[in-house]
């Protein structure tokens, strides 16, 4: 059994793909400290932009929404991500085209789930994601989400806020995404420190203020707001503060 | 600025408008402009009630010339008063928006002056939002009933949703409830903006549509005697007459006391029934007739939609490899969602009960009226199936019972389309 090991970036995982391809004993794993018994062998995949290309060229002769599908799995918090993509894209190429709506299909149930814990997680975020005004006027958003989804969050939120600067912070992975107002980078980023403006905190205290306002107390349900407002995502949410 | 004080009283005085939805509109950022639609709505933060906050939802003032007699801020009701400018609106959405409070602006208002009046600063206030706040985002304007249709058609062209309440299910209601509303008063507003939405449909118009995400009402239930059936025969006439996209229901709580009004509320599951119903007539091909009959209520012990199958078990079971859409779609426990996968996995093969499971197609209900490959795995006896799903109907009833407890409408609050 060969492990390939990549370093999570989309291009090392399609290099991985072409050099695995033909190998039937093997797993592209991501993680770091995967236990190793006899037979078992490891290869650091060195990113060839070429093998790379070769195999995207090749899906998307196949199934023009795949890559976009991969792109999402990848974003995955699962250790099984590259070995679940690995098979998506393997069924496709036997298939000789897109195998989404085959919905019994084990592995493209195992699919459609990472997909959607990624794409829901994304859209939850939307609308559970804070800014906080600093003195200089930039938007800054810490935040921890399961799945790395934060280039995804910075492209919806540069679409609607065209001009304005903004940090979206994802402090688990210590990466953030930065937008000047034209164009959006992606850095690694530690801890920050962030001077606010002056009417922060009168914001934040009239959104308190409205959240209690706005809920029928006669009419509790707890329960519901749990579910769809997980309890991990509370501390960065001043209503729930 | 806006004060706390006064942002708790505007609030608390807009809450019982159920509607927060931000969907069906995709307007788009204008350079330089904030914020833009996101079609599908987003949810931004969930109440302890269950529901959820899409928009900024409140009223310019509750200072109310009308004198309804379920409203808390009615004319004779001793409450606080207060009012916000337009200015103050628009400085607190635009705040709100760019930290992601919100999606955007539900606004609505009493009756202040004179219902031109009104219609007028509300106008005003989304034109100024619009054109000098260069605001992209959500705006749901609630009309002002009998205003001038010039204002409101006005209003239309800038906001993505209208609404007018119909209040209460029937005329003879709304004028011992209601006096100074007319059932034309409200109606004719919305037939006017239906017809200018179809114009714009019919010249394709691009750009510039009047309120692209559509009009929703929303009526009282348990105020006034009507049935069930009757409220649900209204709505189909709403949905299939106006084009309304959504009809809201609120389960009349008892926040005034008027010899006028029942004592008691009318509890949640009423409440919960009426939307089921509505999904069923909405996506699942329903016609009225199937689910309630004109003078009947809803039955709370079954949905209405087990309710249905049990009372037409020569129908069932039908087979899940070959059954249409339409008719999956009418299997107790299926849902628009599962029905849809169920057709598509099938086109690759024969699906057994196991197929089912891995799929998360829920079978607790399900089971007893398909078969899979001509198997059948429910109780016999309609007997045993009507048991099986009452003590279910228990279970569900225990549960606390909101207006968002089934699954489906949980998944729509979640996308926002509520």
């Amino acid at each position: 059994m060969t492990y390939y090991l990549v370093d999570g970036s989309e291009e090392n995982f399609y290099t991985a793909v072409f050099d695995a391809y033909k190998d039937n004993d093997c797993i592209i794993t991501s993680e770091r400290n995967v236990q190793l018994g006899l037979g078992f062998e490891v290869k650091d995949v060195i990113t060839d932009g070429e093998k790379a290309k070769r195999v995207k060229t090749k899906l998307n002769a196949l199934d023009r929404g795949a890559e976009e599908d991969v792109s999402l799995l990848l974003r995955s918090d699962s250790a099984l991500k590259e070995s679940v993509a690995f098979d998506y894209i393997k069924l496709i190429i036997a298939n000789r085209g897109a195998v989404r709506s085959m919905l019994a299909n084990p592995t493209v149930i195992e699919m459609t789930t990472l997909r959607t814990r990624v794409f829901g997680e994304a859209h939850r975020m939307k609308g559970l994601l804070r800014f906080m005004e600093n003195a200089n006027g930039v938007l800054y958003a810490p935040y921890s989400p399961d799945n790395d989804i934060t280039e995804i969050l910075a492209l919806h939120f540069a679409a609607r806020f065209s001009g304005k600067q903004f940090v979206i912070h994802d402090v688990k992975r210590k990466i953030a995404a930065m937008f000047d107002g034209e164009e959006i980078v992606m850095t690694g980023a530690g801890d920050a420190e962030i001077y606010l403006s002056e009417y922060e905190s009168y914001f934040q205290n009239l959104w308190k203020q409205y959240y209690n306002s706005v809920n029928i107390a006669s009419r509790p349900h707890p329960k519901q707001m749990r579910g769809s407002m997980p309890v991990r995502y509370w501390k960065f949410l001043p209503e729930k503060k | 600025m806006l004060d706390a004080e006064r942002l708790q009283i505007l609030t608390e005085s807009a809450k019982y408008d159920v509607s927060c939805s931000s969907s069906g509109s995709k307007r788009a950022n204008r350079k330089g402009g904030l914020g833009n639609a996101s079609v599908g709505g987003i949810c931004h933060s969930f109440t302890p009630d269950g529901r959820c906050i899409s928009l900024l939802k409140i009223l310019m003032s509750n200072d109310c010339l009308y004198d309804c007699e379920y409203c808390p801020n009615r004319r004779s009701a001793d409450v606080r008063r207060a009012s916000v400018t337009p200015e103050e609106i628009c400085e607190l959405t635009i705040n709100f928006y760019m930290r992601n409070y919100i999606e955007g602006l539900f606004l609505s208002s009493a009756v202040f002056g004179t219902p031109n009046r009104t219609m007028e600063l509300l106008t005003d206030t989304v034109i100024k939002l619009r054109k000098l706040y260069n605001f992209n985002g959500y705006i749901h304007l609630k009309g002002i009933p009998n205003a001038d249709d010039a204002l409101i058609m006005r209003a239309a062209k800038y906001v993505d949703r209208m609404s007018f309440n119909v209040e209460l299910p029937s005329e003879k209601s709304l004028k011992l409830l209601a006096p100074q509303k007319t059932k034309e008063g409200l109606l004719l507003p919305m037939k006017k903006l239906r017809a200018a939405e179809l114009y714009d449909k019919e010249n394709k118009a691009r750009g510039g549509k009047v309120i692209p995400a559509g009009q929703t009402t929303q009526m009282i239930i348990g105020a006034s005697p009507e049935s069930d059936g009757q409220i649900l025969r209204l709505t189909e006439a709403l949905y299939r007459r106006i084009g309304l996209k959504r009809v809201y229901y609120s389960s009349y709580v008892p926040v005034v006391s008027s010899p006028k009004l029942p004592t008691i509320g009318a509890g949640l599951l009423r409440e919960h029934r009426l939307y089921q119903a509505d999904w069923l007539i909405r996506f699942y091909g329903f016609d009225v007739n199937e689910i309630c009959g004109e003078g009947e209520n809803l039955s709370s012990e079954f949905d209405p939609k087990c309710h249905w199958a049990l009372r037409n078990m020569h129908l069932f079971p039908v087979e899940i490899n070959t059954a249409p859409l339409e008719t999956l779609l009418r299997v107790p426990g299926i849902g628009a969602r599962g029905a849809y996968r169920i057709t598509e996995a099938r086109k690759y093969g024969a699906l057994d009960f196991d197929n089912l499971a891995k799929m998360r197609i829920i079978l607790k209900r399900a089971k007893h009226f398909i078969t899979c490959k001509g198997k059948f795995y429910g109780s016999e006896s309609a007997n045993a199936v009507t048991a099986a799903l009452m003590l279910d109907g228990v279970r569900e009833r225990q549960e606390q019972i909101s207006m968002f407890s089934s699954p489906s409408v949980a998944l729509s609050a979640l996308s926002g389309e509520i």
